[in-house]
């Protein structure tokens, strides 16, 4: 045995003995309530019909309309994260009900609703989708983390949300519209209906 | 016959006859789910063919009752639903729903041309109904969001089906089917008008 291979041979053996456990996500770097506060909306039925519902009907009147909202939901989303965790929540599925009816029947309305009334909508859903989500952490959670993973799903859902709407009104190959503006009219009236069993449903409960 | 095959055949039948149902989720069998929504509207062949004869209405009838159907159905029936969650009463429901299959069969046989404001108020009137048999019907255990996105998404769908069913009056031939389609559907409907009224079983 050569001293070069005896040599790489201990180095190799020293290598091995002092091997750690490689970790391939930074969840166990305590960055994990971010992903948790990220995650959490998407697993939630409520979060996910009315951000949606929301990012369509900003995304329906035009990006000059629609932008503001990439700002102003985030931020509410921060702000109800923080009053939820100091104030508490009662249960909020009537008031989700009752936005889901509001947001579903100005869609299928397609009512040109002005951006000094959109952005205190956006603001309030958000507030109280925000409050939702960060109410029942845990004390082990880190709520910094969790509500910047929160308004930073909020910032991407939002966005993408609306940017698919405007693409998919104005990429008719032939210019006309007319089928895309009525299907999203369409998916209102069934987000608005979606709305008023959940309502029933909630009253009779 | 091989006689290894006979001799593994008993096995076979006895595998068979004692199987059970392999449920891939725990949840499996609660009602009042997404799936228990998805499945409500379609699994009444009398809902389900008046949905889809109310699509191909729609087809038949053109701009801009084809459009405006997809959009206020499925919200006039969750008023009928809401009715029937509160156990508001409507009166002999069960005929209700058979005559709106009969005449809903009947118009798309006849290719019923009626004014789109009389054709929007048949179509209403029978949504509430159907709206409000789901909705008694409901189980009270039901999760309110992921039920009613099932159900409106469900009765939406059937819907689609039917202006797609209807997209085929573009060609005679089509028209024809859709005609016997519309017949067939009328049929239906006398049977269940027949049985809601109890003249049979």
């Amino acid at each position: 045995m050569t001293s070069n291979f005896r040599c790489g041979l201990i180095s190799a053996a020293m290598l091995l003995i002092h091997a750690n456990a490689a970790e391939a996500h930074i969840v166990a770097a305590r960055l994990g309530d971010f992903y948790t506060g990220a995650l959490h909306p998407l697993t939630d039925v409520q979060d996910i019909v009315l951000w949606i519902a929301m990012g369509v009907l900003a995304g329906s009147l035009g990006s000059t309309k629609g932008r503001w909202l990439i700002l102003v939901f985030p931020l509410g989303l921060l702000a109800g994260s923080a009053l939820g965790h100091r104030f508490g929540v009662a249960s909020t599925g009537l008031a989700d009900a009752a936005m889901m009816l509001a947001l579903g029947l100005m869609l299928a309305a397609a009512a040109r609703i002005p951006t000094s009334l959109l952005c205190p909508l956006a603001f309030g859903l958000a507030v109280i989708r925000g409050a939702a989500n960060g109410v029942d952490l845990g004390p082990e959670t880190d709520r910094l983390l969790f509500a910047t993973g929160l308004v930073c799903m909020g910032y991407v859902v939002m966005t993408l949300t609306m940017a698919l709407t405007l693409a998919f009104r104005s990429t008719a190959p032939d210019g006309s519209a007319s089928w895309r503006t009525i299907a999203i009219r369409a998916l209102g009236g069934w987000i608005a209906a979606i709305g008023l069993m959940m309502a029933g449903l909630v009253l009779a409960s | 016959m091989c006689p290894r095959i006979v001799r593994s055949l008993p096995a076979a039948i006895v595998a068979f006859v004692l199987a059970q149902p392999a449920f891939a989720h725990e949840q499996a069998g609660v009602a009042g789910g997404l799936v228990s929504g998805l499945l409500h509207p379609a699994t009444g062949i009398d809902h389900l063919i008046a949905m889809v004869a109310v699509g191909i209405w729609g087809a038949q009838l053109g701009a801009p009752a084809i459009w405006v159907l997809p959009i206020t159905f499925p919200l006039v029936m969750a008023v009928g639903g809401v009715l029937g969650i509160m156990r508001v009463p409507l009166p002999m429901p069960e005929v209700a729903i058979a005559l709106s299959a009969l005449i809903l069969g009947v118009a798309v046989a006849s290719r019923l041309r009626l004014p789109f404001a009389a054709a929007a108020a048949i179509v209403a009137v029978f949504a509430i109904f159907h709206g409000h048999a789901h909705g008694a019907e409901l189980p009270g255990s039901a999760n309110p969001l992921a039920y009613g996105v099932g159900f409106v998404t469900a009765t939406g769908l059937l819907h689609l089906c039917g202006i797609a069913i209807g997209t085929l009056t573009r060609w005679p031939a089509g028209e024809r089917i859709i005609q016997g389609l519309g017949a067939g559907i009328a049929g239906l409907g006398c049977y269940f008008l027949a049985q809601g009224l109890g003249a049979i079983a």
